[in-house]
């Protein structure tokens, strides 16, 4: 029973856990400009970031170590220096926008500017952090980040035309857009379903609560499940926007315009809880992005690290992660959009996706770390498919931003 | 490098004559770059219909915060923010079209246009906001939504004339 509840647990963890500013912001914009006529961009996605999810938990299972230290050793200094500035830059500009992503959303709570909301955010990730322990922060986090399944519900409650909905579905430029802008937009999508943090914090999440190849059963269900209902939920929020939001012209770029088709749908009892599971979500991903970034610099740099250490004994771990947030603020600081640093993350992380996914690809087939869990045939195949999606929309990710105006 | 020798191979670079391939390099690069420029740079009706219709979208989204909050389902902070937003967006169009250089005396007189429209997008979100921020004496929420129905009356007209040139 208490297997069960733990799985269960992760299960709905992962669901709240899976969407963040990058998900929010771009499945908006892409419901309002392109319809659901970009489903199976978050379809390709959702099935990426669960298989390269998955090789990193079970990297961590099987070898005990988080799969950037492995892949530092495995791969040698020059090659995990390479992984490591694409990621952590991404990281940076991640952490930037998620700690935007709660001040904006606590500006739609309470109408105070949110640029006076960012040095509060950003106090209360580093508090988190430093003192709360790591499995209260995930679950909590996660558990309150369910409350976005109110996407799902406004959109029942909207009554759309499911018949034209579901015409939508089909891959199709829409009259008034491009096919530059709609592979832009694809590639963005792209990117913020298979976000670099995301497979980093699962490794080192993994060491943190010190998995073993007996967990590896439980984390493959947090992941083959959590991971794809989390992908309905994004399905959801761009559902929403294309009901709302696309008939009436409006083309998404902040996030007060996120929350409308909720509170058309559902009420002010619906725009509560999307207010508190965008604060849940945002927030959440803000502590698992500086996280990320303390862990990929300690691991390559080989410091202590971890939240199972106290942080005295972990000081330059803790220290890089306050840096982080520190440059986080700054950056917020000049008044720059939050949501435009969003938009830009999520296709430089596009950018970074090779730099990140081979090495895990590399390191999860060698048997001296992996012993007898090294990937099967058809997980090398459907990798090595991925690698080539990945390598596309890497190098296709810049001109296509030039071309559109950044997809403007 | 001996300095004489640096002067030599200046010289040899500065005096070599253009290659036939690298002529035809040049020669082909050079439209598609201006191609380009002109692409990116856009004209003054391009600009123009841009900001309209981001102007529009962000009309259209303060009228559903407003009528969201007249029925009951937005609270007033999530209304005076999307307002907020939707100006900001606005006013940037507004900053995108008063920034343009027009070549002729059509596009002065597009941009002028354009730009007397989003005065009244402008004038619109004020009396929305005022609406927001008076209980009594000042416009109603329904002020408000007629004031932005206006511009965006407006903007549907300029859009079609811009449209058409």
């Amino acid at each position: 029973m208490k297997r069960l509840l733990g799985v269960a647990l992760g299960i709905l963890t992962a669901i709240g856990g899976f969407v963040d500013i990058g998900d929010l912001v771009t499945n908006a914009v892409v419901g309002s400009r392109f319809g659901l006529s970009m489903v199976w961009v978050v379809g390709v996605g959702v099935v990426g970031i669960c298989l390269f999810a998955n090789m990193s938990g079970r990297v961590a299972a099987a070898s005990g170590r988080a799969t950037f230290e492995v892949i530092r050793e495995r791969l040698g200094a020059r090659a995990g220096l390479a992984n490591l500035s694409a990621s952590f830059l991404i990281n940076l500009m991640t952490v930037t926008a998620e700690i935007g992503g709660v001040a904006l959303a606590l500006q739609l709570a309470s109408s105070v500017n949110y640029l006076l909301w960012i040095p509060v955010a950003a106090v209360a990730v580093w508090l988190v952090i430093w003192r709360v322990r790591f499995s209260i922060m995930e679950n909590v986090t996660g558990l309150l980040g369910l409350t976005l399944v109110v996407f799902a519900v406004a959109l029942f409650l909207l009554k759309p035309d499911w018949g034209s909905l579901a015409g939508q579905l089909a891959p199709a430029v829409p009259e008034h857009e491009t096919f530059w802008t709609y592979s832009y937009y694809a590639i963005a999508l792209f990117g913020a379903a298979m976000t670099p943090y995301e497979v980093f914090f699962f490794s080192s999440g993994a060491v943190e609560e010190g998995w073993s190849v007996k967990d590896l059963v439980q984390s493959r269900v947090n992941v083959l499940v959590g991971f794809p209902l989390g992908g309905l939920l994004s399905v959801a929020i761009a559902g929403c926007a294309a009901v709302v939001l696309l008939p009436s012209g409006i083309a998404v770029t902040s996030l007060s315009q996120v929350i409308l088709p909720v509170a058309e749908g559902a009420g002010k009892l619906g725009l509560a809880f999307v207010l508190v599971g965008v604060v849940a979500a945002t927030f959440g991903a803000a502590l698992e992005t500086t996280l990320s970034s303390g862990y990929t610099l300690a691991q390559y740099f080989g410091w202590s690290w971890g939240k199972f250490r106290r942080p005295a004994e972990a000081a330059r771990f803790h220290l890089a992660m306050i840096v982080c947030l520190l440059v986080g603020l700054a950056v917020l600081a000049t008044g720059v959009d939050p949501v435009l640093v969003t938009e830009y993350s999520v296709v430089f992380s596009a950018i970074a996706l090779p730099l990140t996914y081979l090495p895990v690809l590399i390191v999860a087939n060698d048997p001296q770390y992996m012993g007898e869990h090294v990937n099967g045939r058809a997980v090398n195949v459907l990798g090595m498919v991925y690698l080539v999606i990945i390598l596309v929309a890497s190098l296709a990710a810049i001109p296509l931003m030039i071309v559109t105006g950044a997809g403007s | 490098m001996d300095p004489g020798a640096a002067r030599r191979l200046e010289a040899k670079v500065l005096n070599t004559p253009a290659s036939a391939a690298s002529r035809k390099l040049l020669a082909a690069l050079a439209p598609a770059a201006l191609a380009v420029l002109t692409a990116c740079s856009g004209s003054t009706s391009e600009s123009v219909s841009t900001a309209v219709q981001d102007t529009s979208s962000a009309v259209a989204t303060a009228r559903i915060a407003l009528r969201q909050d007249l029925d009951g389902k937005l609270t007033r902070a999530a209304t005076a923010t999307t307002l907020d937003d939707a100006l900001k967006e606005a006013q940037t169009s507004r900053d995108a079209v008063l920034k343009l250089s027009p070549a002729g005396q059509e596009d002065r007189d597009t941009q002028k246009q354009a730009l007397e429209v989003l005065d009244q997008c402008a004038a619109g979100f004020a009396t929305a906001r005022a609406s927001l921020a008076s209980d009594t004496g000042g416009p109603s929420l329904s002020d408000g939504d007629e004031a932005l129905a206006d511009a965006q009356d407006a903007l549907d007209d300029l859009s079609q004339k811009v449209g058409s040139k």
